[in-house]
């Protein structure tokens, strides 16, 4: 569903050139929870978002459903991502100014959709995120782990196609971890809500079906674990 | 739902919770200023405005009347009076015409002389045309038949200690004094002082009147001219319209409303002040259109990140942009609001103790037109202010944004 061919990034700052990406080339298939891993500097969130196109490669090609979103426009691309991806941030990114009900129906609401639909379908993705007894709460209100999963239930409410997700559970703890870890799981499972997840977490692996290790912004290698899966 | 109306009421959605949820304290004192700067777009003008009023109110109420008739070019008089008055006063929209007869003479009290002219009018036409009757600082104005008595201007009367007088006097004139009167004539004639009256007005309380009964008394012979007819028109006419049915009566004399009197000097002292009102107008905008410029950039560089997000999200930079425009619109809608109840209070304030000038009181006079251009002007200001700064941050690449 996405065929990533020969992406590379390089960074320019000033006459230096950062290679981040050095020509990666590999699938992401539908229903996939993909895990991206490597170390620290290796080109994960560079990657994370070229995919999410909130970047653009220096080279090489990212097609979704056949369709070259590299060669999009500004405007075509927020209204690519506002309709079709979901992207989840370390630090949650919520908008401080809106309650928890509010953060989630500003996509339902940028998509078209009255306030009633925008309501009500936000209700339903906080309500699987287990946060029904918090809409009125600001971000700031709430806990890293419980402000992680409204990201969770803002990315979901406009059912993307994808969902990426970079290093969603870097300042959670353990408990939190799991819980959002769970959270995409059963979006998986029950939803066959593609997700690509960027971790440096061993137990991580767990959870997903496949990992895509990085390293100097190169494939180091794939790993399939759907036999694994439970 | 077109996509436009989409993002507009996402923008307003987004720019009312920040406005609701934002920092209260700048949102106060953003309401504040532009409440002041719009009292400032109205207020100098509306004083300037009201002095200018004031103006044309003393020349039609204490100087000419709404329309006044003076002698043909080269002519001293106009001749035929009674035969003009009557037909002046079949004329519609004429309420009532008023002669006046200005004869030379120097007046004379414990040794002061001031030369001017001595104003003979008729009482019972003189209150219907002119209100300088309804203006008497003491005693009495001039009855009909009045014969022996004088009504003088403030600044005629004077002080006694003429170092308080702004022009020449009699130095300290009181009702009941008596004055004499050297006409040009050779005629003398000892008047009693029946009341002095205050206008405020430069022009008219230098002036004496006695009644066209002394008039003649001192002529020895019944007048039929006059120097001036001041004409009073029915409330709600157009002046000019009496002044072509005076014309079409036949009139031949010089027949000028009080426009036509103030004539192009008056215009252009006019045009000046618009010029100032226009500068004063244009400065304030300028203020406003900095202030808003400030808060909105400083909102939307502390926004950075949180725009960052929005786009990253898939929010479309124009709504965001619009978020801050409509944010800056209640803003100015507020500030609007506020300038409005300060001119209220103003104005309530103004009625009751108006601004005391040497020249008379002036009141501050608010048009709705001025109030409701002036509004649209720093409307327009506003949003274009608030755009601006917007439309730049929203511009910028997302990771930058985000990175804050
Ligand atoms: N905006 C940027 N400008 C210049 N260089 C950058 C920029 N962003 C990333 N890089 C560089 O690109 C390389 C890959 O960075 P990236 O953030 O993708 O790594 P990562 O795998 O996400 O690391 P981490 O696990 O620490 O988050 C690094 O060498 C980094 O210094
Ligand atoms: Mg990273």
């Amino acid at each position: 569903m996405i065929k990533i061919t020969g992406l590379e990034k390089i960074y320019r700052l000033g006459v230096v050139e950062v290679p981040a990406l050095r020509g990666l080339s590999f699938e992401i298939h539908r229903g996939d929870f993909l895990g991206l891993m490597g170390p620290s500097g290796s080109g994960k969130s560079t990657l994370l978002h070229l995919l999410g196109l909130l970047d653009f490669p220096t080279a090489g090609t990212i097609e979704i459903d056949g369709v070259d979103v590299a060669g999009l426009d500004d405007d075509e691309r927020t209204d690519y991502r506002l309709r079709k991806m979901g992207y989840i941030f370390q630090d949650y990114a919520l908008v401080a100014e809106l309650t928890v009900l509010e953060n989630v129906m500003l996509t339902a609401l940028a998509q078209g959709k009255t306030e009633s639909q925008a309501g009500e379908a936000s209700r339903d993705v906080l309500s699987i995120v287990g946060l029904s007894n918090r809409l009125n709460h600001l971000p700031k209100e709430l806990s890293g782990g419980e402000q992680q999963r409204v990201a969770i239930a803002r990315s979901m409410v406009n059912r993307p196609i994808i969902l990426f997700a970079d290093e969603p559970c870097a300042n959670l703890d353990t408990a939190n971890s799991q819980a959002v870890l769970d959270q995409f799981h059963t979006i998986n499972e029950e939803l066959s809500q593609t997700i690509v997840m960027v971790s440096h977490e061993e137990w991580h692996k767990e959870y997903f079906h496949r990992i895509v290790y990085l390293k100097d912004g190169q494939i180091e290698r794939e790993e399939d674990r759907h036999h694994h899966g439970d | 739902m077109t996509e436009t109306l989409v993002r507009l009421r996402l923008s307003f959605f987004l720019g009312l919770r920040s406005l609701q949820r934002g920092n209260i304290g700048s949102l106060v004192m953003t309401v504040v200023i532009i409440g002041m700067v719009f009292t400032n777009m109205i207020f100098l003008p509306s004083v300037i405005t009201g002095a200018i009023k004031l103006f044309e109110q003393q020349t039609i109420e204490f100087q000419s009347g709404n329309i006044i008739i003076e002698p043909k070019e080269n002519a001293e008089f106009i001749d035929d009076l009674e035969d003009l008055l009557a037909r002046v006063n079949r004329v519609p929209g004429v309420l009532r015409a008023a002669p006046h007869n200005d004869i030379g003479g120097v007046m004379k009290f414990k040794g002061s002389r001031l030369p001017g002219s001595i104003i003979a009018i008729r009482p019972h036409d003189e209150v219907l045309v002119t209100g300088i009757s309804r203006m008497m600082k003491e005693g009495q104005y001039l009855g009909e038949g009045d014969t022996g008595v004088i009504v003088i201007g403030r600044l005629v009367a004077g002080h006694e200690d003429k170092s308080e007088d702004l022009m020449p006097s009699l130095g300290g004139v009181t009702t009941g004094d008596s004055i004499d009167v050297e006409y040009t004539n050779g005629v003398t004639r000892t008047y009693r002082v029946k009341g002095i009256f205050e206008t405020k007005s430069y022009m008219v309380d230098p002036l004496v009147f006695i009644t066209w009964e002394e008039l003649e008394s001192v002529r020895g012979q019944p007048i039929d001219q006059a120097t001036s007819v001041l004409i009073r028109t029915v409330p709600g006419e157009d002046e000019n319209e009496v002044k072509l049915s005076l014309i079409g009566m036949g009139i031949q004399e010089e027949i000028k409303t009080w426009h036509d009197l103030l004539g192009k000097a008056f215009a252009e002292v006019v045009q000046s002040y618009a010029v100032i009102n226009n500068i004063s107008t244009a400065v304030s905008i300028v203020i406003a259109i900095v202030v808003i410029f400030i808060v909105i950039m400083i909102k939307t560089l502390n926004n950075r990140r949180q725009i960052g997000i929005l786009k990253a999200i898939g929010i479309h930079r124009t709504t965001i942009t619009f978020s801050y425009v409509f944010q800056v619109i209640i803003l100015a809608i507020m500030g609007i609001i506020f300038g409005l109840m300060i001119l209220f209070a103003l104005d309530r304030y103004f009625t009751v103790y108006p601004i005391v000038f040497p020249d008379g009181d002036i009141r501050p006079a608010f048009t709705i037109a001025d109030i409701v251009s002036n509004a649209v002007l720093l409307f327009i200001a506003s949003a274009v202010a608030g755009f601006i700064p917007a439309w730049q941050i929203a511009r910028e690449d997302i990771l930058t944004a985000m990175r804050g």
